[in-house]
């Protein structure tokens, strides 16, 4: 009799079974997001999804979700139903996602390199760290033009342009004096390819040995090139991180990102009920949920504040509320066509 | 996971008692720090140091053991 064979790594683990075709449930832990949805899904009840309100707070050493491997009969609806990539399904080796033969959920996230201008505001809103923005800076030099002199003779060698240049363009090289050489310096240099032009040195020098002039702002303009001050750059989303919240897109301010989410729903937080434990704040994993901070003493703002722009509706914050205060609907599930009406049902069932 | 405490840990400084969204929900007067009127809340401050009443109605948040100031009350 061919049985299945669990090997566990970690918090991940891999549930297995090798006749004529080899199938395979791999689990990883750091991609789930605590939703549950395998729970609901899975036809045997094979799957337990953990405590994960606790698991993710106190940071645990423990998997979210447990996969009993003796009642698990490998047919991978929790990993079509996974709307994050927690929970992968092989088939020899091949996996389900990418066999049309199996439903998909429709929803992507993209960032457009010839509408980005590599702000990194997505970069750093992302709520899983999924985004990487590359970004090639123009060179200082060639976005200003001007003059600068040091006349050495009228020069002091005091090294007050050196402490307020900005740029850090000037470098005094100073020594100790000696009655053959009775100097406290023995050069000082202004490195052009650093300087800004500001004018700062020239305004401090005690002894007006420093001329300088900045054509930037004036007639200058005709010495620099627009190409120049160009930013390149490209944007990478990694797809096992991205759950499709929707942050990028929102805080983008060129619409160079686009989110498809897989679901549409309602959330809802009784207001009565919450205790303000947190919970919710601390799970979700698209950063809807929040505390207000009230703007003037005094001010009764809401308890828990919620943006559904960023919502994904996973239902992981239901989930961990103790008090029952939040409720997730999933009106509408969007996925591809499948001609297998047991899987139709299935992913119709995640609507609530 | 497990509602556990070290009674040599506690303080008996009531926050778990006071943070606890259960305990709020089964007895709310604990939200004002008045101490419950019921044994029926999770854990309750007896004799200066905590001990679970009813840790059966845990839902395992995790909220008790972050606001704890000595590790005295956790989940394992």
């Amino acid at each position: 009799m061919v049985s299945n064979t669990k090997e566990v790594k970690a918090l991940d683990f891999d549930v297995t079974r090798s006749a004529e075709e080899e199938r395979k449930l791999a689990f990883k832990d750091e991609l789930c997001i605590g939703c549950g949805i395998c729970e609901k899904v899975c036809p045997v009840e094979a799957i337990e999804l953990g405590d994960i309100g606790a698991i993710v707070r106190t940071d645990a050493d423990v998997s979210k979700i447990c996969v009993d491997e003796n009642k698990c009969v490998l047919c991978g609806m929790c990993s079509v139903g996974c709307p994050v990539d927690a929970l992968e399904f092989t088939i020899d080796g091949e996996s389900i996602s990418d066999m049309d033969a199996y439903p998909q959920y429709l929803s992507s996230a993209e960032i457009d390199d010839e509408t980005c201008i590599y702000c990194k505001a997505c970069e750093t809103a992302c709520p899983r760290e999924a985004i990487t923005i590359a970004r090639e800076l123009p060179e200082r030099a060639k976005l200003v033009t001007g003059e600068i002199e040091i006349d050495k003779d009228i020069c002091i060698n005091c090294g007050i342009c050196e402490e307020m240049c900005p740029a850090d363009a000037i470098t005094m090289d100073s020594k100790i004096p000696t009655s053959a050489d009775p100097t406290v310096a023995s050069d000082i240099n202004v490195d052009k390819d650093k300087c800004v032009y500001c004018l700062i040195c020239k305004k401090s020098c005690p002894v007006d040995a420093i001329m300088a002039a900045c054509r930037s702002c004036s007639y200058g303009e005709y010495d620099l090139d627009p190409a120049d001050s160009e930013i390149t750059g490209s944007s990478f989303i990694d797809d096992d991180l991205c759950v499709r919240c929707g942050w990028c897109e929102e805080i983008c301010p060129v619409d160079a990102a686009k989110v498809k989410k897989p679901f549409k729903g309602e959330l809802t937080v009784d207001e009565d009920k919450c205790t303000t434990c947190g919970a919710c704040v601390d799970i979700c994993p698209c950063d809807v949920l929040s505390f207000p901070q009230p703007e003037e003493v005094g001010q009764i703002v809401e308890k828990v504040y919620k943006d559904e722009k960023y919502c994904i509706y996973c239902g992981a914050c239901a989930n961990v509320c103790p008090v029952e205060a939040i409720e997730v609907k999933r009106t509408d599930v969007d996925y591809t066509p499948t001609k297998s009406k047991s899987w139709k049902n299935k992913m119709e069932s995640l609507k609530t | 996971m497990e509602l556990k405490v070290e009674q040599d840990n506690c303080l008996g400084c009531g926050v778990c008692v006071v943070a606890c969204p259960v305990n709020v929900s089964i007895s709310p007067e604990v939200a004002g720090g008045h101490g419950s009127k019921t044994e029926e809340v999770i854990m309750m401050v007896e004799n200066g140091v905590i001990k679970l009443f009813s840790p059966e109605k845990c839902t395992k948040c995790g909220t008790c053991q972050m606001f704890c100031p000595t590790d005295a009350i956790w989940l394992e």
